[in-house]
């Protein structure tokens, strides 16, 4: 009996030991971990010399798509980052990123994003903003055989509503139904995709979504979709998303800015993507 | 050197296996016949039309890049398109078959050409190891080995005397279990990182522009790993528990310690009863995996969502199922043999 114990005595200790060096081989990993992640850390404004990293959302037509061959990312951002690289002398380097959590990635992961990103003032308190490059409405779609009148959002009053997920046009489709201005449904999505399609296949009613957005997919499928409605009295602006204190990249990008301003490069980019105004 | 030999004994062989053998050598000579036939990329790039080949000699001239040129290739069948971006974009299809060119703009063999660039890109081909099915099945074997290893710590542990180590065992099985995987992953890969003050990118050279991506794959890792190893631990503990406890009980009186009956006489006799529901788990683990979407890592989900969304085409999901139920066919069937050898003893 007393030998028994004994037995179990070193069987618990054996366990304990490796449990222990475990834990201090974990550790020892998360140490060095903390220590090559503080090392990397490049003083200055960007991450890495003579390049840009822009972290972008690649699945948000027209803005930012994968070509066929699936590895070239096209689009009005991707053709305005490559713009503002060859002004500012750097080389940019897109990353694909999920749309959740996109913000968390400025510093890490990437210098700046642009993807779409309207400016607003709650998004202004955790990120420098550049100057705005492009002007854009929330804009409401319905089914083309929709007959119905929609004159503003007040129209929207017992429908069901398609967003995607923390998008602008989510928050401001969340505050109406929050304040109880009008009754709506939202079913917000991760892709805008599956808004449009989910107004083609009857689930919901209407979409919510950038005008800009919204004039394209009506273009390109005149059978299915139809704008109803623009708000042009509230107009957003898309902005670069820039790190909170990285002041001194965000002179430098709204001078390269100014200069294609000057250049046209933006009506030119509009009148491409968008077909002529 | 015996399994050799058997492999070798055709004529040992089962009709069934004689059968197999000759209908997949067929295939493959038929496939390599039709491969050797076929037209070579150039000459395919050749039959773009004349409005195509002018859009691409002005784009020469030009800064901006419009035309996308795709060439997707399997061999016995070859897919090209040319598209251009923008509110007025043009688009040009060919597939290449027998040794001919088909323009294939519209109708069977639009879909047809579709499905091959659906395939091609799912599989990951011509890219790294980080895209499509290539990271889904690395992930997966990857997070399951060492899921594994940790796993028979945990049941050990979970079982031990030691009120301690049983405890802290328990703990994590009973976290890992109860809380979603996408969760646990969203805290590896956001909130550790700021926890412990590094960055998942910044562990590899800042001037990889593949590093984010390896970053993610990292952090998925990890997450995957100790979630597995959780799931594991309870088949092992399972495994190990339905051993006879006479066998711990002879090793004990032939004067063996805990560890030597552990690893001589109960562990080699529950790896037998481990397999079946590992291999449940290994397969439920290539579907989990899809769940790296999330984290922005290119498996065969986040591609045909990013085709779903770019093409608004539903169609590319059946590709998907089709890859899917390849990979888990090949799995379930090395593990069918696997266990099948394991039972001789039995």
């Amino acid at each position: 009996m007393s030998e028994n114990k004994a037995k179990k005595g070193i069987t618990g200790k054996q366990i304990l030991i490796i449990v222990i060096a475990l834990v201090v081989i974990a550790g020892a990993i998360w140490g060095i971990l903390a220590l090559t992640g503080k090392k990397e850390e490049v003083s200055g404004m960007l991450m890495q010399e003579g390049v840009l990293n822009v972290g972008m959302e690649i699945g948000y037509p027209p803005f930012e798509e994968f070509a066929e061959d699936g590895t070239t990312p096209i689009g009005y951002d991707v053709d305005f980052a490559k713009a503002l690289g060859e002004k500012m002398g750097l080389e940019i380097n897109f990353v694909n990123t999920a749309w959740d959590g996109i913000f968390l990635g400025i510093g890490e992961n990437y210098d700046v994003v642009i993807s779409a990103v309207t400016i607003t003032e709650e998004r202004k308190e955790t990120m420098l903003f550049s100057d705005p490059y492009i002007n854009n409405y929330q804009a409401v779609v319905v089914a083309a055989d929709y007959d119905g009148e929609i004159t503003g959002f007040l129209d929207l009053d017992g429908m069901v509503i398609a967003v995607q997920k923390e998008t602008t046009s989510d928050i401001l489709m969340s505050d109406y139904k929050d304040t109880a201005t009008i009754d709506i449904t939202i079913s917000a999505n991760e892709k805008i995709a599956t808004c449009f399609t989910q107004l083609k296949n009857g689930e919901v009613d209407a979409v919510v979504v950038d005008s800009t957005v919204a004039v394209v997919y009506a273009a390109s499928n005149p059978d299915a979709y139809k704008v109803a409605f623009e708000d042009e009295s509230e107009p957003e602006q898309f902005g670069i998303a820039i790190g909170l204190t990285n002041t001194a990249l965000q002179t430098a990008i709204n001078e390269a800015i100014a200069k294609l301003t000057v250049e046209g490069f933006f009506t030119e980019n509009t009148a491409f993507w968008f077909g002529a105004e | 050197m015996n399994f050799l030999k058997r492999i070798i004994d055709v004529r040992g062989w089962k009709r069934a296996s004689k059968t197999a053998a000759i209908v997949i050598m067929a295939a493959v000579a038929l496939l390599a016949a039709l491969s050797w036939v076929n037209v070579s990329e150039e000459e395919m790039l050749q039959s773009a039309s004349e409005e195509m080949q002018e859009i691409i000699r002005q784009e020469e001239a030009s800064s901006r890049k419009y035309v996308t040129v795709t060439y997707n290739s399997f061999g016995f069948i070859k897919y090209l398109s040319f598209s251009t971006s923008g509110a007025k974009a043009v688009k040009e299809t060919y597939i290449a078959f027998a040794g001919q060119v088909y323009p294939a703009d519209t109708g069977f063999l639009k879909f047809i050409g579709q499905m091959v660039n659906y395939t091609y890109r799912m599989l990951g081909s011509g890219q790294n190891i980080l895209h499509g099915v290539k990271l889904t099945i690395l992930l997966t074997t990857l997070s399951m080995v060492i899921g594994s290893i940790l796993s028979i710590f945990l049941a050990l542990g979970k079982i031990s005397k030691n009120k301690f180590i049983s405890k802290i065992s328990s703990a994590y099985v009973f976290f890992f279990r109860g809380t979603p995987l996408l969760i646990q992953l969203f805290v590896i890969y956001f909130s550790v990182p700021v926890i412990f003050g590094f960055s998942w990118r910044g562990l590899f050279a800042i001037g990889d522009t593949e590093a984010v991506y390896k970053g993610a794959f990292l952090a998925a890792l990890i997450a995957f790993s100790l979630n597995a190893a959780a799931y594991c631990a309870e088949i092992v503990r399972a495994a190990i528990q339905s051993i006879d406890k006479g066998q711990g009980e002879a090793a004990k009186a032939l004067g063996m310690t805990y560890g030597q009956t552990m690893r001589h006489i109960i562990i080699p006799q529950s790896i037998r009863r481990m397999i079946p529901p590992l291999c449940n788990e290994f397969v439920m683990m290539i579907k989990d995996v899809s769940l790296v979407f999330a984290i922005s890592l290119m498996d065969i989900t986040t591609i045909s969502k990013t085709i779903m969304t770019s093409e608004g085409n539903y169609l590319v999901f059946f590709p998907a199922l089709v890859i899917y139920l390849i990979i888990t066919a090949i799995f379930t069937f090395l593990f069918g043999k696997i266990e099948k050898r394991l039972s001789v003893y039995e």
